[in-house]
């Protein structure tokens, strides 16, 4: 099996280590190890990796701390932040930071998988077109003629919603934080205006959505942001 | 009087500063003993002694009427000064005689029908009248000051010791004495309203606590029956906190209505002490649980981790045999439910407390349903939820983390006990003061003995034990966060209607809303 990427896993706990060692090996990865945030960052710059997997709770320097400083020479390695769910504020940091994405523990190894394989592809992957058509399930958004088809016939969005989704579609499979697409979309002197993109948000979801309460592909992730599904309902996001 | 008020000033601690005061008043006091009755027959004596002495110096130096005259005049005056109008007019009459038979030609004769003698006596009588009036009026407001810096010192006093009472004591068996002993009044009673407390001291005791209660009824000043007897109600603001009565010779209105003031302050103050040492408490105790159940969360979440990565990576590898492939299934399943009934004990944990401590904020029920479903998502598979357009208009004042997890709990039960592939539809509304959200779904109902207890803490009801995989603390944790803020939840179950679960919030006044509206009402 031909690797799929090179991965860096920290995190201070030695059986998630030994059990994330084994795993991803057994799956394809080529994967290497270390147990603090002082370590990683020495590995990082000696070797060059496809993403790195940091734990949030780490003694130490931590893993807020860790990510920032790795996001700061290299800014296109992926990085995908381990989080215990309930500390919303951790995500909204990590993001802040400069993680790709979080997970929360304990997770599907399979979901896990999916996601580095994304941050993979996002690492090495060439520059994107920004003019190109993107494709998510039966949703094509195309950028330069400002249209959206859904199963191949015509939505009409306005021009903030259309702005709005092709945010979210251009970072599809990534988790976008609420201030980060005010800031994005509206300017750069909004940041905190929820209801406001809530009710855009809402918009979006009933021309793109069949059950607009239960999305598949503009997810909500609870106190973070936003994410718009990398795969259509077929596939696990 | 005087004597009384001088002794009441020397038991209080005066300052250096105060110390000139001091010898001026006791001046003033001197003066005022001076001239108390027995005074009249030693001011008269005074005179005649003082007149005879300067006629014989005068005689002596054979001065002419005029210095003589002046002589008398000053000695009138004086005595006006020290003793008042009368003794100076008995020192002029003797003045005039002897300015009459000593001084006037001819020399050593009266000579009554002199016009010169009603002259001088006319002068001396005016002197007489004119300075003791102005020396009258001078002592009168020496008096009148003395006795408002008295006032003042013994409200600074009263001031300076209600800054030393004990905060963390009952306020009123403070400083019921402390009034007493100084200002020296006879009795006193302290009615505590929100307290419901009345400290009194002194012989007439009992009936200044029931003029003090009355005072504090009628939120208003009375008079006792007695002398010097008044109540005055305690008032905060606007607001009456109690009531204080007191009884004494010394006491005026004027006095009365700054110890009121200072006794309601002393009363606020230990109030606001008390609450704010007891929402310490609070506080503390919340951030210590905190820390504990998050390390908890901690240490229970990354075994369960190591488990969960080496049996769905187990699975995924797919090197296995069927029986193998089983195993690693099986361990993979009881990974997740241990993982789930880990989450649910410190959701239990964490709302399970008496007065635990609610973050609330405006938040919209649509909200509350995307949180709760997106920590949901994973456990639906595809589940068909309905959310009905009467929910997108409510708001709810309220923990959003605690609302969030009530709801998702209500989510997971209709899907797991629900008929699969039936839709689930959440809606809302408002009504009789609360916002009423109802969860509903098709299937089997509930039996009507199990409707209660099933929002019991690991109750399940006997069919659902055979057929879905729970904890039986979901429902429970619910309840506890919809009483936590102040709700309730109640489940409505019929054979071929579905079963409904009511989760019911007080609404937040229109107050509460606009109060956090301005501030982001999400975190």
């Amino acid at each position: 099996m031909p690797s799929q990427g090179k991965v860096l896993i920290v995190d201070d706990d030695s059986s998630i280590r030994r059990a994330l060692l084994n795993t991803l090996h057994g799956m394809g990865f080529h994967v290497e190890e270390a147990a603090t945030g002082e370590a990683a960052l020495q590995r990082v710059h000696e070797d060059p990796y496809d993403a790195v997997l940091l734990d949030v709770n780490m003694p130490g320097m931590g893993g807020i701390r860790t990510c920032r400083e790795i996001r700061k020479s290299m800014p296109r390695l992926g990085i995908l932040m381990l989080t215990v769910r309930d500390s919303e504020n951790d995500k909204v940091m990590a993001l802040d930071a400069g993680a790709d994405d979080y997970i929360t523990k304990p997770f599907n190894i399979r979901e896990l998988a999916a996601r580095i394989r994304a941050a993979v592809r996002r690492s090495s992957g060439s520059q994107v077109d920004p003019d190109a058509v993107i494709r998510v399930g039966d949703i094509e958004l195309d950028p330069v003629r400002r249209l959206v088809h859904k199963a191949g016939e015509p939505v009409h969005f306005t021009p903030k919603e259309f702005d709005l989704l092709r945010y979210l579609m251009a970072h599809a499979g990534l988790p976008i934080t609420h201030a980060r697409l005010l800031r994005a979309v509206w300017g750069p002197e909004y940041g905190s205006e929820l209801e406001y993109l809530r009710t855009f948000i809402r918009q979006l979801r009933k021309k793109l959505e069949e059950t607009p309460a239960a999305p598949v592909y503009l997810l909500t992730d609870s106190h973070v942001g936003y994410r718009f599904a990398e795969t259509g309902p077929a596939g696990s996001s | 009087m005087k004597i009384e008020l001088d002794t009441g000033l020397a038991a209080l601690p005066l300052h250096a500063v105060t110390r000139a005061r001091h010898r001026a008043r006791h001046w003033t006091n001197y003066w005022q003993a001076v001239r108390s009755k027995s005074g009249f027959v030693r001011g008269c004596l005074a005179g005649t002694a003082a007149v005879a002495l300067v006629t014989l110096i005068a005689f002596r130096l054979h001065l002419n009427l005029s210095a003589s005259g002046s002589l008398y005049f000053l000695i009138v005056v004086m005595v006006s000064v020290v003793w008042g109008f009368w003794e100076a007019s008995v020192t002029s009459l003797i003045a005039v005689t002897c300015l009459n038979y000593f001084f006037v030609p001819p020399i050593l004769t009266w000579t009554i029908t002199d016009p010169q003698n009603w002259v001088a006596l006319a002068t001396f009588e005016a002197a007489a009248l004119t300075v003791s009036r102005l020396s009258t009026r001078a002592q009168g407001q020496a008096k009148a000051e003395a006795r408002q810096r008295a006032r003042v010192e013994k409200l600074y006093e009263l001031g300076r010791r209600i800054l030393f009472l004990d905060r963390r004591q009952m306020i009123g068996p403070q400083i019921v004495p402390l009034i007493q002993e100084i200002f020296g009044v006879e009795s006193v009673a302290l009615f505590d309203a929100t307290l419901a407390r009345v400290d009194a001291t002194g012989p007439a005791a009992d009936e200044l606590e029931q003029l003090a209660r009355n005072a504090y009824f009628q939120d208003s000043t009375l008079v006792g029956d007695e002398a010097h007897t008044w109540a005055h109600v305690l008032r905060l603001g606007s607001k009456p906190v109690g009531a204080l009565a007191l009884r004494g010779a010394q006491l005026g209105r004027l006095t009365m209505l700054p110890v009121a003031s200072l006794t309601a302050i002393a009363l606020e103050r230990a109030r606001s002490f008390q609450n704010e040492s007891r929402a310490e408490a609070a506080r503390q105790t919340e951030q210590l649980r905190t820390a504990v159940l998050d390390g908890l969360a901690h240490a229970f979440k990354t075994p369960l981790t190591a488990i969960r990565t080496a049996s769905s990576g187990l699975l995924e590898a797919g090197r296995m045999s069927a029986g193998d492939h089983e195993l690693a299934a099986l361990i993979d399943e009881q990974a997740e439910h241990l993982n789930r009934l880990t989450t649910e004990l410190l959701q239990m944990a964490r709302i399970d407390a008496d007065e635990v401590r609610l973050h609330r904020a405006r938040v919209s029920v649509l909200t509350l349903v995307e949180d709760a479903l997106e920590r949901h998502r994973q456990q639906l598979h595809g589940r068909r939820i309905e959310v009905s357009d009467t929910v997108s208009s409510l708001e709810v004042y309220g923990d959003r983390e605690i609302l969030a997890t009530a709801l998702e709990q209500f989510i997971e039960n209709a899907s797991r006990y629900s008929t699969p592939g039936s839709p689930i539809t959440v809606s809302g509304e408002e009504n009789l003061g609360e916002t009423i959200l109802a969860i509903h779904n098709e299937g089997p109902p509930i039996r009507p003995s199990d409707r209660e207890r099933i929002f019991e803490r690991f109750y399940r009801a006997e069919e659902s034990r055979h057929r879905a995989p729970g904890t039986g603390l979901g429902l429970s944790i619910a309840k506890k966060a919809a009483e936590a803020h102040g709700g309730r939840t109640w489940v409505v179950s019929e054979e071929n209607a579905g079963t409904t679960f009511f989760f019911a919030l007080p609404r937040g006044t229109r107050r509460q809303l606009d109060a956090v509206a301005g501030q982001g009402s999400d975190r």
